[in-house]
């Protein structure tokens, strides 16, 4: 065949050639579906080696979009801690009061609905409205009023003191509002609390420190500064609650307490409702009391009535503020460092595109760099969430160490933070990905 | 039946407001086991008509048909898989990825067959050896020279045995002693029995194919032994050159009068 000087005579057609062409190998010209299932498998492991190979490339980049997924799990941890914490101490400190009891006192309970100053001008409640509780109802199995504060305690015979103890001055019918019972001894009677005696009924840690070898009953301790009694009965042990023993009490009768600290402390009126009656009762307590303080028919109640219930339910309200306040936080971050995400991977895709066009041309199918850039972004998120856990907890410890609040880390809101650092990398690196795997393998390959 | 038959082959580009032909009618076979040479200026469409050969593109119309199959119906997903399993590619500027070692690089079309490491390993050693890199396997491309990094890329694409071994340019930046040296190893891996083309806008690097296939203007315009095609080029750019030395000699003498 010659090379014409014309070009259009040319046979554009094949040319037999010369030496002889190799016999055609055999070989699986589709992948199949398990080879397919292995591949897929063998290329997620390989865009996560190539994912990590990057990011130790780019370390600072890295770091600094890692920082913005710590903050956000990290606050959405923290916060979450707390609130539970808060929560559960809460609802133990509910858990003592009981759920079938009134508690009439000159304040709301609870978190909310607190305006202090219009409570403040409230005539206190005391022994008046008690006694006017006691003759007045009749769906109440026990009414006790009871009030409270700390004081050192003392006794002659032991030469040390026991500072911050609980003094509690109330009447006979207090054990009946339950939690209580006597171990030895008896407990205050109706007399006591007529004559102002100087009995008093005393905790096992009282005992504990000044009684070991000596009978209790009968002997003197000294009460804060001025108040004097003499033990006729110990409690049976209660053991601890939040961390600190319930057994440092010392009880008094109501007009003994009001003697020594002073009798314009605020009182508790405890009313236990007869079982299934809790509702008619609270309306039983408040014309009872309405009728004693003598207030016209249009005028607000001077006093509260406080059940468990209600205050639980006010707190929940409030907990689920505070979530939604994290939930929006955490959202707002996690935001701004997907777009962190968003632009690292951006700049990675610019910063590869002759690659991303090698890996088309030796077979890499679009799904494979869509797989490989969301490896990287899943990456960058995931150590972020991990960081950002561990963070949220400490913070979470170090509030609780400081403060009186405990932190409560679930098991749920680790989970809840390791689904968003997840999701917030496939939901940002989603789109650089994509713009990754359609980029022509042409113009990627001619890319400068 | 023939490895590579093209089917008047016609490549447009739509560049919106004009369309501009890239390809205008091409019509050759290639047998297995040739080492055919693509030559022609750059602007003559000897790009578009590899990228086509190479499935990294589809014709506008016309078939391609590679080992019988039709290329130009296949989803974006099986051009990939032809791509692996059926295309070696070389590239005119190596493109080795720069973070892989030399190994690596040449392991990375087996993990899109989904070879498993180890055997992926043992190849990419064997197909290093083939091109006398055996020692060298743990440099990145950094620390390797042009020739070498060439080699590693042919390595690479040697390694899947692909029934087409493509080369864009693969001499063009390597000085003349190192081009040399890629030139020896494809004529050897020729007669090893594979199928080689070489895209070039060489002249000299086509005479010493077996075929050549020269393309002015998205049209084949002489296809035969590379010599022949080569001293064919060479009239036509020695006319092209009086030609225009006549045109700029009119010219002056007008400019002259």
């Amino acid at each position: 065949m010659a090379a014409g000087s014309s070009p259009a005579a040319l046979p554009t057609n094949g040319v037999s050639h010369p030496q002889a062409a190799p016999a055609p190998r055999s070989r699986p010209r589709k992948i199949g579906f398990f080879k397919g299932i292995l591949r897929f498998f063998r290329e997620l492991s390989e865009a996560i080696a190539q994912a990590v190979t990057s990011l130790v490339a780019h370390r600072l980049r890295a770091a600094l979009t890692v920082v913005g997924i710590s903050i956000g799990v990290g606050t959405v941890i923290g916060i979450d801690s707390m609130v539970a914490g808060f929560d559960e101490s809460v609802s133990k400190q509910l858990s003592m009061l009981g759920p079938n009891t009134l508690y009439v006192s000159k304040f709301n309970w609870g978190v909310n609905n607190n305006n202090f100053f219009k409570f403040r001008n409230r005539p206190a409640v005391g022994k008046g409205d008690w006694k006017a509780l006691q003759a007045g109802m009749t769906l109440a199995e026990a009414i006790a009023p009871m009030t409270g504060t700390q004081a050192t305690v003392s006794y002659t015979g032991a030469e040390r003191e026991l500072k911050n103890v609980e003094i509690r001055g109330t009447v006979e019918s207090f054990l009946d509002t339950g939690g209580w019972s006597i171990k030895r001894g008896r407990f205050l009677s109706a007399m006591d609390e007529e004559l102002g005696s100087d009995a008093c009924v005393i905790g096992q840690d009282i005992e504990d420190a000044f009684f070991k070898s000596v009978e209790v009953l009968g002997q003197t301790i000294r009460v804060g500064p001025s108040v004097r009694c003499t033990v006729i009965g110990t409690l049976m042990r209660k053991g601890n609650a939040f961390g600190r023993s319930q057994d440092g009490v010392v009880i008094l009768p109501l007009s003994s307490f009001g003697r020594g600290f002073g009798s314009k402390r605020g009182v508790t009126i405890a009313v236990i409702a007869k079982e299934g009656h809790l509702g008619e009762a609270e309306e039983e307590v408040i014309s009872v009391l309405r009728q004693y303080r003598r207030l016209s028919p249009d005028t607000e109640d001077n006093f509260s009535v406080n059940r468990q219930d209600r205050i639980r339910q006010g707190i929940d309200q409030t907990s689920m503020a505070m979530k939604l306040v994290m939930f929006l936080i955490g959202v707002i971050t996690l935001v701004v460092g997907g777009i962190g995400i968003m632009n690292i991977l951006l700049v990675s895709v610019k910063e590869r595109t002759r690659e991303i066009g090698v890996r088309r041309a030796l077979g890499a199918r679009k799904l494979t760099i869509l797989f490989q850039f969301l490896a990287e972004a899943v990456a960058v998120s995931c150590v972020g969430g991990l960081i950002g856990t561990v963070l949220g907890v400490f913070v979470a410890w170090f509030v609780a160490q400081l403060t009186p609040m405990p932190a409560a880390v679930s098991a749920q809101v680790i989970l809840l933070g390791a689904a968003f650092s997840v999701g917030t990398g496939l939901l940002f690196g989603l789109w650089p990905a994509w713009s990754a795997a359609s980029l022509h393998p042409i113009e990627a390959l001619r890319h400068e | 039946m023939a490895l590579i038959e093209l089917d008047h082959i016609v490549k447009t580009y739509d560049l919106g407001l004009s369309k501009v032909p890239a390809l205008r009618d091409i019509h050759f076979n290639i047998e297995r086991g040739e080492f055919v040479a693509i030559v022609g200026q750059s602007g003559s469409g000897k790009s578009t008509l590899m990228n086509i050969v190479g499935c990294l593109d589809v014709p506008t119309s016309g078939t391609y048909r590679l080992d019988g199959r039709d290329v130009g119906t296949l989803s974006d997903d099986e051009l990939a898989d032809v791509r692996n399993l059926e295309i070696g590619f070389v590239f005119q500027s190596f493109q080795l990825l720069p973070r892989a070692n030399a190994l690596e690089n040449v392991e990375l079309p087996l993990i899109y067959r989904g070879v498993g490491a180890k055997e992926r390993r043992e190849r990419a050693r064997a197909a290093l050896d083939r091109v006398q890199l055996t020692d060298r396997w743990h440099h990145k491309p950094n620390e390797l020279s042009g020739g070498q990094k060439q080699r590693v890329a042919i390595a690479r694409a040697l390694v899947t045995e692909p029934s087409l071994l493509l080369a864009d340019e693969p001499t063009g930046n390597l000085d003349s002693a190192t081009g040399e040296e890629i030139v020896r190893l494809f004529h050897n891996l020729h007669e090893a029995g594979n199928t080689i083309i070489l895209v070039t806008h060489e002249p000299k690097l086509a005479a010493r194919c077996p075929r050549a296939v020269r393309v002015v203007d998205g049209l084949v315009v002489a296809d035969g032994p590379g010599r022949e095609v080569a001293l064919q080029n060479q009239h036509d750019l020695e006319r092209a050159a009086a030609a225009a030395a006549a045109a700029h000699q009119s010219a002056a003498a007008q400019a002259g009068a």
